[in-house]
């Protein structure tokens, strides 16, 4: 770490040296060791040593940005000369700034012994528990990795973090086959710190299998009718995501272009639905410690008990729009746990469907969406009557949140989301 | 890259060539990349990268060793060597692998002819800018409006241990505008177009900035219908998926399903080879280099395995006629690879992918094929898509008409399509004479990978959401 330090201040030395009025950079170095399963069978071991320097300098009210994957003097020197040029070459805007000091910290996270045999044994484990468990699931691909990390971020305020990180992590995509009938794939990524881990009881891995399976019987969907959408943990991840981006983000914000410019404090969403960001909650893997801003990042609310409490907000359009500047840039996101177990909550559907993965796109600006439910279920009477083909979804993203109809009370953690499952009425749901 | 480095890398092949991995391969590279956006006249993004670097990968018995460093010298290339080698024989350690060696194909020697010339940074922004004071001076109602610049580089040098060597440039340079207007409900709308570009330099397709404004303004007239637009009637509907969207059904809706890798994971191809899959107007090729006697978008002449890269005819008068492979697949199949083997980043390991995938062109002229609809929609910009193994699709639908007796009508507002590739494709009856090229994008599948994709208009059944 010593090594680094001593060469993100040689970078800030090199962008003072080439005309740089206040700079940052961050130094990291890093290795990958990847074991990847295609179509059901052991296919690649990949091991990545990585590393790079992204810059960022302003000179007089101009801002540039350079990256290179080279910690040599020489080419430190030849990018913080392009860095600095490309700044000159800048427009000058009040907004650009560099992180204000605070505070310097030491950040240690995750696991620090790596352990490849057991970790291969884990994996081969978990190869064979699909194997034996769900014998009609065709795992198309398994990316399974152990991912280490040293970085240090400073600038020419005084600021200076140094973080290492290690853990592994487990994506799987899959589906269900059996004789001519295929199901839609799905997947699913879990991160975790113990080699030793158990892979099969991470995150909802053994729910998600069955569930495949179980769409088999799947048929068309008839007609077309306004009801309430159930979204699995993996799928809420998706449609919160586009949320934030839609109404929360700077790009939004700085253009006004967000339904909910003018909402923070007003109610945006039902009572009891909160949307937090959490890096620092324990049930998160290796969360986010530095913002990309280069400060502490710290846990905060987006939407408490329905009232929007803050936007995602870089320093950059925070300076823009006078709004604050967010706790953190982690996506890490999390919804606490309803008052209804899931069964309660399923058994209170006249008429919907259970949503596991939406494949739609880009909402538009006001929030409209509309996509194919995949690896989804028809619900009727309270109960999963079966599992639908090319059916669609479509509403508005922020009129749902306003129609939330209930919570679960139970929680999928995944390593990088905490979410339970959420019922959202006025979703026109349409099959054949 | 410099001079000699090629030499060096052959000694250390020959080396490993005489050890015990059955098929070696090494490949350097170096990327540049240079990106500018101005933002509501904001440049928020203003970026300069430059990453580098070797790797190398060795085949034992049926499972692969891969590691890379982000350095190119003696010392790196040893090290990924040794470390692939030690990858390869540990899976073989773990899983004693038993399939036989990889029948490489035959060897090429090539050395590409594409080239590339960097700009300065400042060359972007004031470019931008010009288009950027443009699209604020005459259209002051916009809601918000961006435009950007990309300009990039991939330099590869391969090495296969069969005497295989290609050094080839992959440049690629594109504009983007994208503009906001309000509805009169307090809605707002958007349209991005990429403007200018292909495979090139900078220089290559830019000089005066004022030469792009008609793009703005034909751009910015498709936003003012569709400010007005409506929402389709969500369901199934006789639609003509414009030139400009086709490619997204060679890539996402059939593509996908054929690349052999997903065909061995079960895709729905697997059954279906040999079948008539469309209908026998349909054809589908993924071109390597040169389509119609013309260079492609992105034209691809050696793949990271080092086989030589040729045309894979996928669909021929409506039967699928084949897959995409790489080596390993194409020796499962019993078939000679076409060269889709493509790694994106030195540190990638080759995947099967697509190059520039087609639909090829009918006989019709587009006014007969929307003459020929009494009731349903022409759909004129997509804005992603997204497939499945099942050969279900989706594209999100940003600009388009309804079509009601034969003639255009009023602009729609944002939707989406779907429906099954190979029952889809089965209902087209009409596919206009001309093909469209869309170069800017990435498909993602494991690695990013910048892909052409194209195709002509073409007349279908498929599925529309509504509101």
């Amino acid at each position: 770490m010593e090594k680094l330090k001593q060469t993100a201040l040689y970078v800030l030395d090199a962008l003072r040296n080439a005309g740089a009025d206040a700079a940052q950079c961050s130094v990291s170095e890093g290795k990958k060791e990847e074991f990847n399963i295609d179509a059901g069978a052991f296919s690649l071991l990949r091991s990545v040593f990585n590393s790079g320097v992204s810059m960022k300098v302003l000179k007089d009210g101009k801002m540039g940005q350079a990256f290179i994957n080279s910690l040599e003097k020489e080419d430190i020197d030849a990018a913080a000369l392009e860095c600095v040029q490309a700044a000159e070459a800048s427009v000058a805007d009040e907004a650009y700034c560099i992180a204000s000091f605070t505070e310097n910290a030491d950040f240690t996270d995750g696991t620090t012994t790596p352990d490849r045999d057991r970790f291969f044994d884990r994996v081969r484990e978990f190869l064979d528990e699909i194997g034996q468990e769900f014998p009609k699931i065709m795992v198309e691909q398994i990316i399974a990795e152990y991912v280490e990390g040293h970085s240090v971020f400073a600038n020419t305020n005084g600021v200076l973090y140094t973080q290492k990180n290690a853990n592994y992590s487990v994506g799987a995509m899959y589906s269900a086959h059996e004789e001519d009938v295929t199901t839609s794939f799905n997947s699913f990524d879990v991160d975790f710190t113990d080699p030793g881990s158990h892979i099969m009881d991470l995150g909802s891995c053994r729910e998600m299998f069955a569930r495949c399976e179980a769409e088999l019987a799947m048929q068309p969907l008839e007609g077309k009718f306004e009801g309430v959408a159930l979204f699995s943990p993996a799928c809420l991840d998706s449609m919160l995501s586009m949320i934030i981006d839609n109404f929360c983000s700077d790009s939004v914000i700085v253009e006004g272009t967000s339904p909910w410019r003018e909402q923070l404090g007003k109610k945006v969403a039902c009572d009891g639905f909160s949307l937090q960001v959490i890096p620092h909650d324990v049930r998160v893997v290796c969360g986010e410690r530095v913002t990309d801003d280069g400060y502490i990042s710290k846990d905060y609310d987006i939407i408490r008990d329905g009232v929007l409490q803050d936007f995602c907000l870089s320093e950059y359009a925070s300076n823009k729009t006078g709004l604050s500047r967010a706790p953190s840039s982690s996506s890490c996101i999390g919804v606490p746990g309803g008052d209804k177990r899931f069964e309660e909550l399923l058994a209170g559907i006249e008429k919907g469907i259970l949503v596991c993965r939406f494949s739609g796109g880009e909402p538009a600006t006001n929030g409209d969406f509309s996509g194919v439910a995949k690896n989804s279920f028809y619900i009727e009477n309270g109960k999963i009557a079966y599992p639908v083909s090319e059916t669609m979804i479509s509403g508005n993203l922020a009129a749902m949140l306003k129609n939330i109809v209930g919570i679960s009370s139970e929680v999928s953690c995944d390593g990088t989301t905490v979410l339970p499952y959420i019922a959202f009425g006025g979703i026109t749901v349409s099959g054949n | 890259m410099p001079n000699g480095v090629i030499f060096l890398l052959n000694d250390f092949i020959k080396k490993y060539a005489d050890g015990a991995a059955e098929h070696t391969e090494i490949r350097a590279q170096q990327a540049f990349s240079r990106g500018v956006t101005l933002v509501g006249g904001n440049l928020v993004s203003n970026t300069r990268t430059r990453t580098g670097g070797v790797c190398a990968r060795v085949y034992k018995n049926g499972l692969w060793g891969f590691s890379s460093k982000g350095e190119y010298n003696e010392e790196s290339v040893r090290a990924v060597l040794e470390a692939a080698r030690d990858n390869a024989l540990f899976m073989d350690r773990k899983l004693k692998g038993s399939k036989p060696p990889l029948l490489a194909a035959a060897p090429v020697q090539f050395t590409g002819t594409e080239t590339f010339q960097d700009v300065d940074q400042k060359t972007l922004i004031d470019f931008i800018s010009v288009l950027d004071d443009y699209m604020q001076k005459k259209y002051p109602d916009l809601a918000s409006r961006a435009v950007g610049m990309r300009s990039n580089c991939i330099e590869k040098m391969l090495h296969t241990d069969n005497g295989s060597f290609s050094h080839q440039l992959f440049p690629r340079t594109y504009g983007m505008i994208s503009m906001t207007a309000q509805t009169a409900d307090g809605e707002t709308v958007e349209l991005f177009d990429v403007i200018g570009g292909g495979a090139g330099s900078f220089c290559d397709f830019y000089s005066d900035p004022l030469l792009f404004t008609d793009r703005i303004d034909a751009l910015y007239e498709e936003l003012m219908h569709k400010r007005e637009g409506i929402f389709p009637d969500a369901g199934m509907c006789d639609c003509i998926i414009g030139s400009s969207v086709a490619g997204m059904v060679a890539h996402e809706a059939v593509g996908h399903t054929v690349e052999a890798d997903l065909v061995l994971s079960g895709s729905v191809a697997a059954s279906n080879l040999g079948k008539q899959v469309a209908s026998p107007i349909v054809n589908m090729v993924d071109f390597a280099h040169t389509a119609f006697g013309e260079k492609v978008p992105l034209p691809v002449y050696v793949d990271d395995e080092g086989t030589k890269c040729e045309d894979a005819v996928l669909i021929k008068d409506g039967i699928l006629t084949g897959y995409m492979n790489n080596l390993e697949s194409a020796a499962h199949f019993g078939v000679n690879p076409c060269g889709n083997a493509r790694a994106y980043g030195f540190a990638d390991e080759p995947l099967i992918r697509m190059r520039n995938t087609a639909v090829l062109p009918g006989k019709d002229k587009l006014e007969d094929m929307i003459a020929s609809i009494d009731n349903g929609y022409y759909l004129t910009r997509t804005a992603n898509g997204q497939a499945d193994t099942t050969g279900e699709f989706m594209f999100g639908v940003c600009m388009g008409y309804e079509i009601k007796n034969g003639k255009l009508g009023r602009a729609l507002r944002d939707t989406t399509i779907s429906g099954v590739a190979f029952n889809m494709l089965k209902t087209v009856d009409m596919l206009s004479d001309t093909l469209e090229w869309d170069f800017a994008g990435f498909c993602g599948k494991k690695q990013p990978m910048p892909v052409s994709m194209g195709g002509p208009a073409i007349k279908c059944r498929v599925s529309i959401g509504g509101r």
